[in-house]
């Protein structure tokens, strides 16, 4: 009787440690290539539809698990997405549409859903609103011509019209005919997209979300059966312990991973960058050239790569743009660490200032060190840090003094100094990208801003960005501090399928990553 | 030697060496002055954060700081529970029930998840963290002190104090206040080592000023550096803060056990 009890126990031990045990269930299912692929959630990026998700890339990029646009981006440039081809003749871009693309729920998707979602997006703008050019939609009118051709009609052709027409996400018009408030519509039909995942699960709480492969989809099957974000404590610990395929290397780390043949490591160049934006409507005083460059002087960002980045990183810019990217003009004024040259300037303005920022932990270092280096040179700082989504609202409702800005996509197209610089352009959308200087205003500026996006011959437009880069390091309305430098690493032999774009570096933000290559 | 004795010794050689590191050590708590990360050594004691602030000095004035909330609330605890309570035993009646059911109200929340609500709503500083955390702390000093008044009422020597025409304030200072008095010190105690902890919590979840140098932001810091366990930077960077801030409440908690076995024994 004895032993069978003991018996029982060791088995019922043996039952539980397996079940605690990190496992990988990862193996293939029947149909695709993984039954589940894992990566660290946590962050409420919003619900996954275009009405409802964070403006920010990772918000975007879980709704475009769902929903499709007509074209996506490889590595080497646009590539056939719900549109099969397209042609482009004067004002007009012609898409054709692949016969057996479909929605979630079975109904096939025509021209006749493309031509309402630009009805729609016009009547009800999108978080993010790839047919919106300050403030006007790029499509004049449409044509379609039958169910798979429809031709789009721009007013105006622009360097970025085809990347722009082919980004926009298509809705079921079945279903979103009758929604007339989208922005508080939430029923389970929101969630159908005709993407390569359907709807799993949300979970804004913790930060989980669920997405099932599509198995019926038009294009590249996708890898995995349940694509899962889970909340972790520490990502490097869950990585290790299988509770995730996917992580950022922390530098000090790096020396653990990076001679370990099964580890796959992919960097990511000066794609998140920080920037102190100064409120020139509250300060008017740093509509002065003069005191601006000066806070360039009074920073040591040298020390924010070195301490924060932990020297995986590049010094900002003063054109904004980082040297890594395409665009970069290596002409751009540079400005010092000169504390002196600062402190000379802000000597005798008692100038006392609320710096906002978000409360993560790379944010507030960063806050740390601008401190710091501000009240050395005479300046009083006090630090208010908030959530990462209140400090962009606060910072789009222009309600702060100073405030740290950190974002990704630095490597894009330098299309962002339009949204961030132009007057026309800042703060029309709700990206980060968009949140420029406040009460700053500069004609030449905006002027090279717009017309880099008209301007269709690349060489030319390619010169008119790096113009308009050394520009903006002449006026500097904003203080670049810093760009940083990622590495996210994965088990190559349990899935290796990561890809960036040839304009964006985030990888786990592509919907490539979880389809089949060819 | 007494285990009180011996338990405030710790703690005075704790604020000595500390006391050093705030007033005496050549390296600021604030202010970045070495290279990141750097091991311990005689410049720097405990070595320094990643960036490149001494972790001593740190440690030193989190010490002070922590001190300085945990006695300033079990203060302002004192205070308030102590007047409550004596209050509400001593009034009695209808008073006494609306007050017992406010402290029982207090005494039923869950502490941390209020805490964490209030705390965002009010914002973060060391204020507000000393104002929520007795705002927690009064419910339970008043609940013993209010046990206590009833239980003194009861003694003949005050009802005769009363028929010679004794005051309320005479009876208070003369009765009242000196018996209640040592339990209020021994429940204020423990506040003191409670109030740390949950500062040290609250700061660690990000509800403190997130530039101070408290114990709790430094373990949060150190915690917030993405594989600091793979590296070697947590046994100078989180062991030292992790370990005063346990051997300082367990002192403060065995103080006020001592002090307790002291009074009871004493009666």
């Amino acid at each position: 009787m004895a032993k069978n009890i003991i018996a029982f126990l060791m088995l019922s031990i043996m039952l539980i440690l397996a079940a605690c045990s990190p496992s990988q269930e990862n193996v293939a299912s029947d149909q695709f290539n993984l039954s589940t692929l894992k990566l660290a959630g946590g962050t409420d990026w919003g619900a996954p539809n275009p009405y409802l998700h964070d403006p920010r890339g990772p918000g975007t990029a879980k709704m475009k698990l769902i929903f499709d646009s007509l074209l996506e981006a490889d590595e080497e440039g646009d590539i056939a997405w719900l549109a099969k081809d397209w042609q482009i003749e004067g004002n007009v871009y012609t898409f054709t549409l692949y016969e057996n693309a479909r929605f979630h729920d079975g109904q096939p998707l025509t021209t006749a859903d493309v031509a309402f979602t630009i009805d729609y997006y016009k009547q009800f703008p999108p978080v993010t609103n790839y047919l919106d050019v300050d403030g006007e939609s790029i499509v004049e009118r449409y044509e379609v011509v039958d169910d798979q051709t429809i031709k789009l009609i721009v007013s105006e052709p622009m360097a970025t019209t085809l990347v722009k027409l082919g980004s926009f996400v298509i809705l079921p018009k079945h279903i979103w005919e009758n929604v007339s408030d989208p922005y508080n519509y939430n029923e389970a039909e929101a969630f159908i997209g005709s993407g390569p995942y359907k709807f799993g699960s949300y979970e804004p709480a913790t930060g989980s979300y669920e997405f099932l492969a599509n198995g019926d989809y038009h294009g590249p099957k996708p890898v995995t059966e349940r694509l899962l974000f889970v909340p972790v404590s520490d990502p490097l610990l869950a990585f290790d312990n299988g509770e995730i395929d996917l992580t950022d290397v922390p530098i000090d780390a790096m020396e653990k991973y990076k001679n370990n043949p099964a580890i796959g490591m992919i960097a990511k160049e000066n794609d998140m960058g920080y920037k102190l934006l100064v409120n020139m409507e509250s300060f008017s005083q740093f509509k002065d050239v003069k005191m601006r460059k000066a806070l360039y002087h009074a920073l040591n960002r040298e020390a924010i790569v070195e301490k924060v980045f932990r020297g995986s990183g590049t010094v900002g810019s003063a054109g904004y743009v980082p040297p890594t990217n395409y665009f970069y003009n290596e002409n751009v004024l540079k400005y010092d660490y000169d504390p002196t040259a600062a402190a000379a300037v802000f000597a005798d303005q008692k100038i006392a200032v609320e710096l906002l920022i978000s409360n993560t932990a790379d944010d507030v270092k960063v806050a740390e060190l601008i401190k710091n280096d501000l009240n050395n040179v005479g300046i009083e700082i006090q630090v208010l840090s908030v959530d990462t989504k209140v400090r962009d609202e606060k910072v789009l409702a222009g309600e702060y003094e100073f405030a740290v800005v950190g974002n990704g996509g630095w490597g894009r197209t330098p299309d962002y100094l339009r949204t961030l610089y132009s007057s026309k352009s800042k703060f029309t959308g709700s990206n980060p990208h968009f949140m420029g200087p406040l009460g700053y205003d500069n004609e030449l500026i905006t002027e090279l801003a717009e017309s880099q996006l008209l301007e269709l011959d690349f060489e030319r437009r390619k010169e008119i960005l790096q113009e308009l880069q050394y520009e903006i390091s002449k006026e500097v309305p904003i203080v670049v501090l810093a760009t940083k430098t990622t590495y996210v690493m994965f088990k190559k032999d349990y899935y290796d399928g990561w890809v960036k774009t040839y304009d964006y570096q985030q990888l786990e933000q592509n919907r490539l990553s979880y389809v089949e290559k060819k | 030697m007494t285990k009180l004795k011996f338990y405030l010794i710790i703690l005075l050689i704790m604020a000595l060496i500390f006391g050093y590191g705030s007033f005496f050590y050549p390296h600021s708590a604030a202010r970045p002055e070495g290279i990141s990360l750097q091991r311990p050594s005689k410049e720097h004691f405990l070595g320094t954060d990643d960036l490149g602030t001494d972790i001593f000095a740190q440690l030193s004035k989190g010490f002070f700081i922590s001190v300085f909330i945990g006695i300033t609330t079990a203060i302002i605890a004192m205070f308030l529970g102590g007047s409550i309570g004596m209050v509400s035993g001593y009034v009695g009646g209808k008073t006494d029930f609306l007050i017992s059911f406010v402290i029982n109200l207090f005494l039923s929340l869950p502490q941390l998840p209020v805490m964490i609500v209030v705390g965002a709503f009010f914002g973060q500083s060391i204020g507000n963290v000393i104002a929520i955390i007795a705002l927690f702390s009064w419910a339970a000093i008043a609940k013993v002190v209010r046990a206590k008044t009833l239980q003194i009422k009861r003694n003949t020597y005050l009802h005769l104090a009363k028929s010679y025409g004794a005051s309320f304030f005479y009876l208070f200072r003369k009765h009242l206040f000196t018996e209640v008095f040592p339990l209020l010190l021994i429940n204020s105690l423990t506040v003191v080592g409670r109030a740390i902890l949950q500062e040290a919590s609250l700061a660690f979840l990000g509800l403190s000023d997130p530039l101070t140098r408290s114990w709790g932001l430094i373990i949060n810091k150190a915690m917030s550096f993405t594989g600091i366990y793979y590296t070697d930077y947590w046994q100078w960077w989180l062991l030292p803060p992790v370990t005063c801030l346990v051997l300082t409440i367990y002192c403060l908690r065995m103080i006020a056990r001592e002090a307790e076995n002291l009074i009871i024994g004493a009666d």
